[in-house]
């Protein structure tokens, strides 16, 4: 009952003109960034948080957190319309979203969309109201080891869950951390790795990072398709979308399986684009209609949709709860965060439960807003991929500099922006993941911190890791998961390679 | 199989050759680490423990993706990039390239000016009354939102101060 009065002062929080006008600014700028290839979520949210430095801090996370909401929208609209995923995560809604939508029932498809994402997120934001203040008293008794066994955890799980090469996922998340040194260290104040180059001194934003790896890094891979827009025209009828409606309950159950799918990609950090694979995995398995997938089933648009809102929204509860983000742009969020001189983990609950619960409150509100403003401005948008990409492109590629420029007013910047990029293009061909890369850059010294701390109080001994229950066993978890792919691989071995799995490439 | 005609990278020699650039860049954060001490002392582990073993992570892990590279991606014919690709890419590449390079001489706004003008005439092949109201246009209306909507100053170069414009 604590939350539900915690939840009603929240939206007495987020119910204001304002906030409300915010909202829907938010997400109409993210349907726009989820409909421009090369814009995503990640480095839409980046972007945008240079201008919110200003702000106040519930105003500006209810800001960023719809343009989420709305860019998670704007990449499913792309995916029905133009079989071209907005985002990474909206991939799997092309395979049966765009079928549908050329046997001339765009509007079912998107609707069936819409409104699956929408019950998705609803659904991680009960999820989040539910738990949220549990896991945050939880985390009240945690102390530095208990800190770094977390973020071991879930650096862990990056590498034994992943789909990725083990060495690829560590290369990747090990060079996030070296980044993440660079500059001033906060234990000793000494400066690090800038090898004498005045620019290195401040450090490398991870904003920067993701701007260059997400923004220009998927520009590069766009060009290089040699971009054909062959889009299907759609005007959304109020009757279409209510006899869409009324087919909902009958995906209950893919509904409820993705969901919950979501949910525990989110909160552990598997992200969206996992959860949306996975999801649409299992139900083509367990469908009756498994052979009719890919040809526009309706089963084959609801699964991946719920899954991958329900995994973006719960990402936010470790973020808070524990200040580890589920995503990679929690992850940029949760950065954010710290700009504003908040610091995100269970304190977080105590000193500002305006902000927390203002922000759960906005999720519910801006999840029924972005639901009805994407279905109100789907010709809208659908004509922006209309213009031609010799002006769009360039146009995303100034966005990215001028946000790039703006996060510490440097040159610099702009030339890591396109090292970056490069980085972020041959990554993502060779299936390098990109998410644990920001991640380690974003809780690089907190990791680094918590670890030294755990140092100073054992005097060294690394057994403080083991010393009580609770560390031990995430410790003993982690170390499980780190092992994973070499225990799997063994037991593959012993049983003759019958327990290989098939693992889901997103390329 | 399609022909690919022109030239080819082959995705064996691009895995190589990252795994040899990541490995370079752990060994560079490992060699910039040794400078703070990389043991332990009696606060713990000194400033250049945690970078020092993180290069030396990513050395190991960039062998183990060179190796991988051998036993999964030699002679399997998997393409990282054709010679069309590659054009496409340099196509886009090179005036972003150069739009950076302008921006660091004369400012932002001008920079986009030019870049926005010159890809669209001269690739997208729209008439240059068009180009120059668009790429004009843009400038301005990134003024309008930065400068005097948002308040945040934009990198501005020589052109600006001829004009006053601050």
């Amino acid at each position: 009952m604590e939350n539900f009065s915690n939840l009603m002062t929240g939206f007495s929080v987020a119910l204001t003109t304002y906030h409300i006008a915010i909202m829907g600014a938010g997400v109409l700028l993210g349907i726009l960034v989820g409909v421009l290839p090369g814009l995503g979520a990640p480095n839409g949210v980046s972007l945008l948080l240079p201008l919110t430095f200003t702000m106040d801090p519930v105003s500006a996370i209810i800001l960023l957190t719809s343009m989420y909401w709305g860019a998670l929208f704007g990449g499913s609209t792309t995916s029905i319309l133009f079989n071209i995923p907005g985002e990474p995560s909206s991939v799997a809604t092309t395979f049966d979203g765009y079928p549908l939508a050329r046997k001339g029932q765009a509007t079912h498809a998107l609707t069936l969309a819409f409104l699956s994402a929408g019950i998705g997120a609803l659904f991680g934001v009960l999820v989040i109201t539910g738990l949220s203040s549990w896991v945050a008293k939880f985390a009240l008794k945690f102390s530095s080891p208990e800190y770094f066994a977390v973020y071991f955890l879930t650096f862990a799980s990056f590498v034994g869950m992943g789909s990725a090469s083990p060495f690829k996922t560590v290369v990747s998340m090990m060079l996030g951390f070296g980044f993440a040194t660079v500059g001033m260290d906060t234990i000793s104040g000494s400066l690090r790795l800038t090898y004498e180059i005045p620019d290195l001194i401040k450090g490398i934003s991870f904003l920067i990072a993701v701007i260059g790896l997400f923004g220009i890094g998927e520009l590069l891979l766009t060009m290089e398709e040699g971009l054909r827009f062959d889009g299907i025209r759609a005007r959304v009828s109020p009757r279409e979308v209510f006899k869409t409606i009324a087919t909902l309950p009958g995906h209950w159950v893919t509904l409820l399986r993705s969901c919950l799918i979501g949910c525990w990609m989110g909160i552990t950090p598997g992200g969206p684009t996992a959860a949306s694979f996975m999801s649409y995995g299992l139900a083509k398995r367990f469908s009756r209609r498994g052979k009719e997938f890919g040809k526009g089933e309706p089963a084959g648009i609801v699964a991946p949709e719920a899954a991958d809102h329900s995994a973006g929204t719960s990402a936010m509860l470790p973020m808070l709860a524990l200040g580890i983000p589920g995503s990679a742009t929690a992850a940029v969020m949760m950065g954010g965060l710290m700009i504003w001189g908040l610091t995100p983990g269970p304190m977080l609950f105590i000193e500002r439960p305006d902000f927390v619960w203002g922000l759960i409150a906005s999720m519910y509100i801006g999840n029924v807003v972005a639901v009805v403003l994407v279905l109100a401005t789907v010709p809208l948008f659908a004509s922006i991929l209309r213009i031609p990409f010799s002006i769009i492109g360039p146009v995303i590629v100034v966005v990215c500099f001028i946000g790039a420029y703006t996060v510490n007013s440097g040159t610099f910047d702009l030339w890591l922006v396109l090292a970056f990029g490069l980085v972020g293009y041959v990554f993502k061909k060779l299936d390098y993941p990109i998410a644990p890369l920001v991640l380690a850059m974003v809780l690089g010294d907190k990791a680094e911190d918590a670890f030294r701390q755990s140092m100073i109080m054992a005097r060294g001994s690394l057994s403080v890791f083991w010393s009580n229950g609770l560390v031990g066993t995430i410790m003993t978890i982690g170390v499980l998961l780190l092992l994973w792919p070499l225990l799997a691989a063994g037991i593959s071995r012993v049983s003759g390679g019958f327990g290989r799995t098939p693992s889901i490439r997103l390329n | 199989m399609r022909m690919f005609h022109g030239m080819v990278l082959s995705r064996f020699a691009m895995e190589i050759a990252t795994g040899c650039v990541t490995a370079l860049a752990g060994a560079i954060i490992s060699y910039g680490a040794t400078e703070f001490g990389t043991g332990w002392d009696d606060a713990g582990p000194q400033p250049g423990y945690f970078p020092f073993y993180i290069g030396l992570l990513i050395v190991l892990a960039s062998l183990g993706v060179v190796a991988q590279a051998f036993t999964q991606h030699r002679r399997t014919g998997q393409v990282f990039l054709t010679g069309e690709q590659a054009g496409r890419i340099i196509a886009f590449a090179g005036p972003m390239v150069a739009f950076v390079a302008l921006c660091v001489l004369l400012g932002l706004y001008v920079a986009m000016t030019v870049y926005l003008f010159a890809v669209m005439t001269i690739q997208g092949r729209f008439k240059i009354p068009l180009a120059a109201l668009v790429s004009i246009g843009t400038a301005v209306a990134f003024y309008v939102v930065m400068e005097v909507w948002f308040q945040v100053p934009l990198l501005k170069g020589p052109v600006e101060a001829m004009l006053g414009i601050y």
